[in-house]
């Protein structure tokens, strides 16, 4: 109970401070933070299984990535180059959209009924390895009913590969370069603004 | 079936000419005039099959249930078939001598031809669609025949008002076939005449016979759809003589002796129907003691005589109407023809003040002509007299006595008028040589003389010099028509009279009651009823001869002639001033409106509209494209919105029924 | 369960509303990516409490599926941003407005 509180307090703090960081480090590590905790609670919830995919997986590939390409991107230690704002007060609908999203979710949380609610024994407390939410329970469910699912996965994270092989690859199979070369970025690309329509 | 031969060889023929008269030339006539004839024999021939108790009738095609068209031949349409071939034919043989020269040659024999077929479907059709099939061609073949000469504005106008007026009268009739096929559901007129009355409302008949008498009003030119018929002369006289005299403007006739179980069932419709025709008839004659013009003069002699016939089969007298058609046709046709000799020989000349003494000239167009005016007043022994007797006594036995009398005066208004063209045209002096105002003309133009060279379509070089005598392609149709001109009347004489034997049996009074009528009637005998018709035609041929035809009348014929015209009151002039009512009733709003659409509406509504088509797509596409701002945030901000439609969804969608 | 789903679900909401700001008011692609992985946990967070609910696996399966799924994304999204803004000065997508009608 009191472990549900600290861990959404926890989470909520992390998640505003990812958003509002101003760099892009500072947010890797703001969401670390609410991987964790996020963890954690699936643990609240018998998701044992869950729980260590989410920091096997999450925090342990997914941010390391995110942490590669800021390095990769990064031109040492100065802040990002940005331009101007040029939506300067688009936070004002966001927020609002956002605000009635919040809103949808909470309304239908609270209409659906919940009167089925079962409590399950832990694998904890009974000791035994089928328990709801533990690997074997997880692991047969995913590979007897779930079956086709998880090799629709596989078969999307194989896409997945290759599509950023072949997007950010170097050189094509035929030894061609595809490295752009550099650029005048001071021109500006095809269109230029020159109507007053849609700014 | 010879039945067909009759109906579609004089289409034959139109098409033919039609196609090929450049090529034909002057075989045209002939051919026309040959195709005519064939389908008079072939007619002549199912003459013993027509006259079966049922007449002949052929089956042609079947459309929607209860639309079964076909063509029959029974005594009413033998009658008119006989006519309109025969007739036909021989004014196809006078044209050949009449158009003789003219640039159009082939193709006025192809408007005749087609003009015959439309009226052979009017009469033949076993059904009142194919009736009125016939009845729109009919007023084509009028529209381009009256508009031959189509280099003359004049003729143009006149056809298009023919034209206009009929189809006023073809609505009329549409709109009763509607009435028709929603009681009966069939088009036959076997079908309709063995449901009357049983599936007719109370007015139902009274308004189909509206409907249908309005359209003949239009086509016979009775009040007030007539003033077509005058102005119709502009065509070639062949034509006058053809469709405005003996066939065409009778159609209407046909149709209301066609219907007679209708209008007998409708004592309104007889009503209407025999004071609209008598009505006509008398201000037919007292317009035609005002005109000028040869060809006009007849015109409304013909817009008279029919209205002796609608008023004839309109009260019920359906033989004396259709029996005053076919004498009547005979010595129209002579009138028109011989007309047509005088006007050719004197280089179409049509005013008849600027003839006169013709007697000695054109003798041959004399006897012609006088026979044809004795016949129209009715003198005693010539075929007039017989049906002009039978039509105004018909109507004082089926107790309309208002209508006898307006009848008899007619008749000796027609008497005047008539021998007042005889003498003005054939008796004195010959008045050509003088000049046109010396005799009251003011307009030599618009008086039908031949002021104006472009009058018609003969080249100038044909103009022959005056009062050459006819050549025999014109004489000799208008010597076969003298005789029945003076015999045909005596089919109805007697008791036992060819005629009644032919047709009485066609209208038998057990099917066509008269109206019960208290009292003796009818008051006076037919014997004195004769002897009062023939007073009063003494009477009109003795003014007509007091004013025109005395020497002293003759030898002042100039004067005379200049005083009438000058003191032709102004109501005669200008027709009882049915033009100029329609002039303004109709005709400037028709054309104020059509400037107020052209102004008003052209521009500002449907211009406006095709301009603001693009003007909303282009505003669209500037719509549409404000939202490509290329903005990444604005796009996901985009998605956000169709996040929060999805949830709002589901947020009310659902009941919550869940697990 | 001691804490009601109402609670979990909540805080799910809570934590979508955040990564939907973020999303949508950040310039910084990569931080915008990151507020995306929020969004992935906030409805992994749902499914597994309904889940628990209802002792259902599937939702522990559809939330083994997201990963799985944001995983991928995650890659080849990193991958496009490396390719877009290696060779430009700046890391701000409104300065590549290309798409602009």
């Amino acid at each position: 109970m009191i472990a549900f509180w600290i861990l959404s307090l926890l989470m909520i703090a992390s998640a505003v401070f990812v958003v509002t960081a101003k760099q892009p480090v500072h947010s890797v590590v703001g969401l670390l933070v609410n991987f964790i905790a996020l963890a954690a609670m699936y643990l609240t919830l018998q998701a044992e299984f869950l729980a260590v995919m989410q920091i096997v997986v999450y925090s342990g590939a997914i941010l390391i990535l995110f942490v590669f390409v800021i390095a990769l991107l990064s031109s040492g230690t100065k802040p990002f180059n940005v331009g101007p704002d040029r939506a300067p007060r688009i936070l004002i609908p966001a927020v609002v959209a956002a605000v009635l999203t919040l809103a949808g979710i909470t309304v239908t949380a609270l209409r659906t009924p919940v009167t089925a609610i079962q409590t399950t024994a832990t694998n904890g407390t009974t000791g035994d390895a089928n328990a709801f939410g533990s690997v074997a329970n997880f692991g047969a469910a995913l590979f007897t009913t779930y079956l086709l699912p998880f090799e629709i996965t596989a078969f999307i994270l194989m896409v997945a590969v290759i599509g950023v092989v072949l997007i950010a690859g170097d050189e094509g199979p035929a030894g061609l370069s595809r490295r752009k070369p550099k650029r005048n970025i001071q021109r500006e690309p095809i269109l230029r603004r020159v109507d007053k329509v849609g700014r | 079936m010879l039945l067909y031969l009759v109906w579609l060889l004089p289409l034959i023929g139109a098409v033919v000419l039609w196609a090929f008269g450049p090529q034909l030339k002057s075989w045209a006539g002939p051919i026309g005039s040959a195709l005519i004839a064939t389908s008079l024999a072939a007619t002549l021939f199912l003459w013993s099959e027509a006259t079966a108790p049922h007449g002949l009738h052929v089956p042609l095609v079947s459309w929607l249930a209860g639309w079964d068209f076909g063509l029959q031949l029974d005594r009413l349409s033998l009658i008119w078939t006989l006519i309109i071939t025969g007739v036909g034919f021989v004014i196809h043989v006078y044209s050949i001598g009449y158009m003789d020269g003219d640039r159009a040659f082939a193709r006025f024999f192809a408007y005749m031809n087609f003009f015959v077929f439309a009226m052979l479907t009017l009469v033949l059709s076993d059904n009142v669609v194919g009736l009125l099939v016939g009845w729109g061609l009919v007023g084509l073949a009028s529209y381009f025949l009256i508009g031959f000469w189509f280099y003359k504005p004049t003729a143009v106008s006149a056809a298009r008002k023919a034209f206009v007026m009929n189809v006023v009268g073809d609505v009329a009739i549409m709109f009763s076939v509607f009435l028709i096929v929603s009681r009966i559901g069939a088009i036959g007129y076997d079908r309709i005449f063995a449901q009357v009355p049983l599936s007719f409302g109370p007015h139902d008949l009274f308004l189909i016979c509206l409907g249908l008498f309005i359209g003949c009003a239009a086509k016979s030119a009775q009040i007030p759809l007539h003033t077509w018929l005058p102005d119709a002369m502009e065509g070639p006289t062949p034509v006058s003589a053809l469709i405005h005299a003996a066939t065409m403007v009778t159609a209407g006739v046909y149709l209301i002796a066609r219907f007679a179980p209708l209008w007998s069932g409708s004592p309104d419709a007889q009503e209407l129907t025999g004071v609209i025709g008598a009505l006509t008839a008398i201000a037919g004659a007292i317009l035609g003691c005002a005109q000028w013009d040869i060809k006009r003069i007849l015109a409304y002699s013909t817009m008279s005589q029919i209205g002796y016939m609608i008023m004839g089969v309109g009260v019920g007298a359906y033989d004396a109407g259709v029996f005053h058609f076919l004498t009547h046709a005979f010595f129209k046709a002579q009138l028109f023809l011989g007309a047509g000799i005088v006007i050719h020989a004197l280089a179409d000349e049509q005013d008849v003040r600027r003839m006169g003494g013709l007697r000695k000239t054109l003798p041959f167009a004399f006897v012609a002509m006088g026979t044809g005016v004795l016949a129209i007043s009715g003198v005693p022994g010539f075929s007039g007299f017989f049906s002009k007797d039978a039509v105004v006594y018909g109507a004082l036995e089926t107790g309309h006595p208002w209508l006898y009398a307006i009848g008899v005066i007619t008749a000796g208004i027609t008497a005047y008028y008539m021998f007042r063209l005889l003498f003005v045209t054939f008796f004195g002096a010959y008045r050509g040589q003088v000049d046109p105002s010396d005799l009251g003309i003011r307009h030599p133009e618009l008086a039908g003389t031949a002021a104006t060279a472009s009058s018609s379509g003969h080249h100038p070089e044909e103009e022959e010099p005056h009062h050459h005598a006819p050549s025999w392609l014109m004489s000799g149709p208008v010597a076969i028509l003298i005789l029945p001109t003076i015999v045909i009347g005596w089919l109805d004489f007697g008791g036992n009279a060819p005629w009644k034997q032919f047709f009485g049996g066609f209208f038998p009074p057990t099917k066509f009651p008269p109206l019960p009528i208290e009292g003796t009637w009818p008051p006076i005998s037919e014997a004195l009823s004769t002897a009062l018709v023939f007073v009063v035609v003494v009477i009109g041929f003795a003014v007509a001869y007091l004013r025109y035809g005395v020497s002293a009348a003759q030898r002042d014929a100039i004067a005379r002639l200049r005083t009438e015209t000058i003191r032709m009151p102004g109501v005669l002039v200008n027709a009882f001033y049915f033009d100029a009512a329609y002039e303004a009733l109709l005709v400037r709003p028709a054309h104020a409106l059509g400037r107020w659409f052209y102004r008003v509406v052209d521009p500002h509504v449907i211009d406006a509209g095709v301009r603001e088509v693009p003007i909303s797509a282009q505003w669209l596409g500037h719509l549409f494209r404000s939202f490509q701002t290329g903005l990444v945030r604005a796009y996901a901000l985009t998605i956000a919105v169709g996040v929060v439609c999805f949830v709002a969804y589901y947020a009310f969608a659902f009941t919550g029924a869940g697990r | 369960m001691s804490v009601a789903p109402e609670n979990y679900v909540g805080l799910s909401a809570v934590l979508f509303f955040i990564g939907v700001v973020g999303v949508i008011a950040r310039r910084n692609p990569l931080i915008m990516l990151m507020s995306i992985e929020l969004l992935f946990n906030a409805s992994n967070l749902a499914l597994v409490t309904y889940a628990r609910a209802w002792v259902d696996n599937v939702g522990h399966i559809f939330a083994f599926l997201v990963i799985t799924v944001a995983a991928a994304e995650a890659a080849i999204a990193l991958a496009i941003v490396v390719v877009t803004f290696r060779s430009r000065h700046f890391v701000d997508v409104d300065e590549v407005s290309v798409l602009k009608g």
